[in-house]
């Protein structure tokens, strides 16, 4: 007995040292203080939503490789994000920058990816990042940021952007000059969400139809939560036009490609939807968006059989978050973490000046293609292996996705609606 | 055009009809009309989509669970503050704002959430292809408003409603309840709520935002057709869908949202109860 109480107290006694042993493995581990990440964006809009889940995705592929090094030590990244609400209507500005300054005091990350969702928050958050010197990779489309930073490079160097709606406006010009070469399209009915990022991207469109012998037959704005489309319709129908180039990211422009099958308009539908983004769409809508052709900003978002990156990445996150994305943000999010990580590497230090100056040397090769910068944005291009690309693909038979636009990626040609046949 | 006005029109009409019938009858603005909305249609989607229940049940039980938190909200919060108009408002605008939030913070966002529509395809009306959703829409808002009509002016409950609806005191000393009776309306207009975004969300996604655009329109068309008027709400239904569609086929659809406000803020001004309304105090005050 006596014997069996001696063996118990020593279990007893080799547990606890095991134990406090093992937490001490752990502290010190602990001590290691993360890198931290921060996300400041409007985290209940899908595309944020998403852009945050591929963020953590990256995070987490770093830290199982142990981190990212910085001199002689390995540091873990750790995300911390904070909900602006800036892509939801009528948040003043104020209250999203007032997020974003809460994150820096509060949780001191060493840089940001992602960033508000709405441009008009961008634009003010980029005086935010320099007050703090924070470094940034932010997704929200404006031209104006590139204006913006031109106009101070030195006060805005911490801004830096992944995508430029400027660039949409050069894929959508592509794509229609293949519509007006292989179908002789040139008579046009441009229908934009009336916000700024979609304007100006309608307002490029416009200038180069105008330019290139097309006919712009109808221009129409319509206020976010609208929910008919009819007149536009009926417009675009009676005007003869061959082509109907909508820019929307609000949830109702789905009724639009309904309403765009339902009355038989003989358009294709080529521009860019939100809620026909992700091949879950076709679950969604059904055959109703059969024809359509969307633009997809950046590889990744869509697999692509010639370029492996792309499905790799795509892959990865379906099987971290059990489901795909729909949205339009996760690969520049997730490749904005590797952009970070590998400047911080080469910078040796979690100085912003130094990350920033690194950050404007990137060189590397991401899922949505080649990452180089030129004035702290993307460079964009027709080719994954000589710069990052957006994909135009149209929704085929089957809920297929297929990428038809640059030619470097494309699997099959683009098709008209069977009621235009 | 005159196609599209039509079913705009009876578009609003559903999206107004059960905010104008709880005022009608009990004088609570319902400011909590967009959340039941986005619920109706939520609770739909989750039946149908998650639960697997058939289309019918999964729409009556949608439309009861709406109902029921309609008259819940009346039992519970209402009750108390009967009489203070300005505390009713908040406080229903405050339970709207809590369901839409609630629903979004739980992850409701995105364009996944979608119910399917009655029956696919399209038919020529006046030579516009028409899609058969909207023709439905509009088929089952007349069948709604003749059974609306019937149930007021020939079922016990029906004209309790109207006897409370023209003077409370007067229903009361001939054994009417008039809490009971705004219970029912709230639980009616709710219904009615939860029944317009089943017809109406199959359109396209099911989106939270949408919730507080309800509320504007509704309340846009109520205040042109008068508050408690049914027949005011059908007119003015008509005056705005009409309004916006002519905006957007000859002005500018981003303006579409301003003439609808414009017109009510002009109505406000010449008639303040509005064109069928009967609130003479209001009228008086001006």
């Amino acid at each position: 007995m006596r014997k069996l109480t001696f063996l118990l107290v020593l279990i007893f006694f080799v547990s606890i040292f095991v134990i406090s042993s093992s937490g001490t493995i752990v502290t010190a581990q602990s001590k290691v203080e993360p890198i931290i990440i921060g996300v400041p964006s409007s985290l209940k809009l899908l595309e944020s939503a998403e852009g945050h889940k591929a963020i953590i995705l990256a995070a987490e592929e770093i830290n199982a490789k142990g981190g990212v090094k910085v001199g002689n030590i390995k540091r873990p990244l750790k995300v911390e994000a904070i909900e602006t609400r800036d892509g939801e209507p009528g948040v003043p500005i104020a209250d999203a920058m007032l997020a974003i300054e809460k994150l820096f005091l509060e949780k001191k990350p060493h840089a940001v990816v992602l960033g508000p969702f709405r441009s008009e928050v961008l634009l003010a958050a980029m005086d935010i990042y320099a007050q703090y010197k924070m470094p940034s990779i932010n997704v929200a489309m404006t031209p104006k940021f590139v204006e913006k930073y031109l106009q101070d490079p030195q006060k805005y160097r911490h801004s830096f952007r992944m995508m430029d709606a400027k660039y949409v406006v050069g894929y959508l010009t592509n794509v229609m000059a293949k519509l007006q070469k292989d179908f002789g399209f040139n008579k046009v009915y441009i229908v934009v969400q009336d916000v700024l990022w979609s304007t100006a991207i309608g307002n490029g469109m416009q200038g180069w139809f105008q330019k290139n012998n097309w006919d712009v037959k109808g221009y129409d704005k319509y206020p976010t939560g609208a929910s008919d489309f009819s007149t536009t319709l009926i417009k675009a129908k009676q005007s003869g036009a061959q082509v109907i180039m909508p820019i929307f990211d609000m949830s109702t422009s789905g009724i639009l490609v309904q309403q765009w099958k339902d009355m038989k308009v003989p358009a294709l539908m080529a521009g860019f939807i939100s809620p026909l983004m992700g091949s879950k769409a076709w679950t969604t809508f059904g055959d109703k968006i059969e024809g359509v052709i969307n633009v997809v900003f950046q590889a990744g978002n869509i697999p692509l059989k010639k370029y492996p990156p792309a499905t790799k990445f795509y892959e990865a996150y379906t099987k971290r978050w059990g489901e795909q994305q729909s949205g339009h943000m996760p690969s520049e999010s997730y490749d904005s973490v590797y952009i970070l990580a590998a400047a911080i590497e080469r910078a040796g230090s979690l100085d912003p000046e130094k990350i920033i100056k690194e950050i404007e040397k990137t060189d590397m090769v991401g899922c949505i293609g080649r990452i180089k910068f030129a004035d702290h944005q993307f460079i964009f291009g027709n080719d994954p292996k000589t710069s990052a690309i957006a994909v135009v693909y149209q929704w085929k038979k089957g809920g297929r996705r297929v990428p038809v636009f640059p030619d470097s990626i494309a699997e099959e040609k683009i098709e008209k609606p069977s009621w235009m046949k | 055009m005159i196609v599209y006005g039509f079913i705009n029109s009876v578009i609003l009409a559903l999206m107004a009809l059960g905010f104008s019938l709880t005022f009608g009858i009990s004088r609570v603005a319902n400011f909590a009309h967009g959340g039941f909305y986005i619920l109706g249609g939520i609770l739909t989607w989750f039946f149908l989509m998650k639960v697997g229940l058939s289309y019918p049940i999964a729409a009556i039980s949608a439309v009861l669970i709406v109902g029921i938190i309609g008259a819940l909200m009346y039992r519970v919060l209402l009750i108390r503050l009967r009489g203070l108009e300005l505390s009713e408002v908040i406080t229903t605008f405050a339970v709207g704002i809590v369901i839409l939030e609630l629903l979004r913070s739980i992850g409701f966002m995105g364009f996944d959430y979608r119910i399917p529509i009655f029956i696919d395809g399209s038919i020529e009306i006046f030579g516009q292809y028409v899609g058969l959703q909207r023709v439905i829409i509009v088929i089952a808002g007349g069948f709604l408003l003749i059974a609306l009509y019937l149930f007021v002016h020939y079922t016990k409950i029906g004209l309790a409603f109207r006897g409370v609806a023209q003077e409370d005191h007067t229903a009361l000393s001939v054994g009417i309840n008039p809490d009971k009776i705004s219970l029912l309306s709230l639980f009616a207009g709710s219904v009615i709520c939860a029944l317009a975004a089943i017809l109406i969300l199959p359109l396209g996604s099911i989106s939270i935002d949408e919730g507080y655009d309800v509320l504007i329109k509704a309340l846009a068309v109520c205040i042109i057709g008068g508050l408690e008027s049914s027949l005011g709400v059908i007119v003015a239904s008509f005056i705005i869908g009409y309004i916006e569609v002519v905006t957007a086929m000859y002005i500018s659809s981003s303006l579409t949202m301003v003439t609808t406000l414009g017109a009510m803020l002009l109505i406000l001004l010449i008639k303040p109860s509005g064109i069928f309304g009967k609130s003479k105090d209001i009228e008086e005050r001006v």
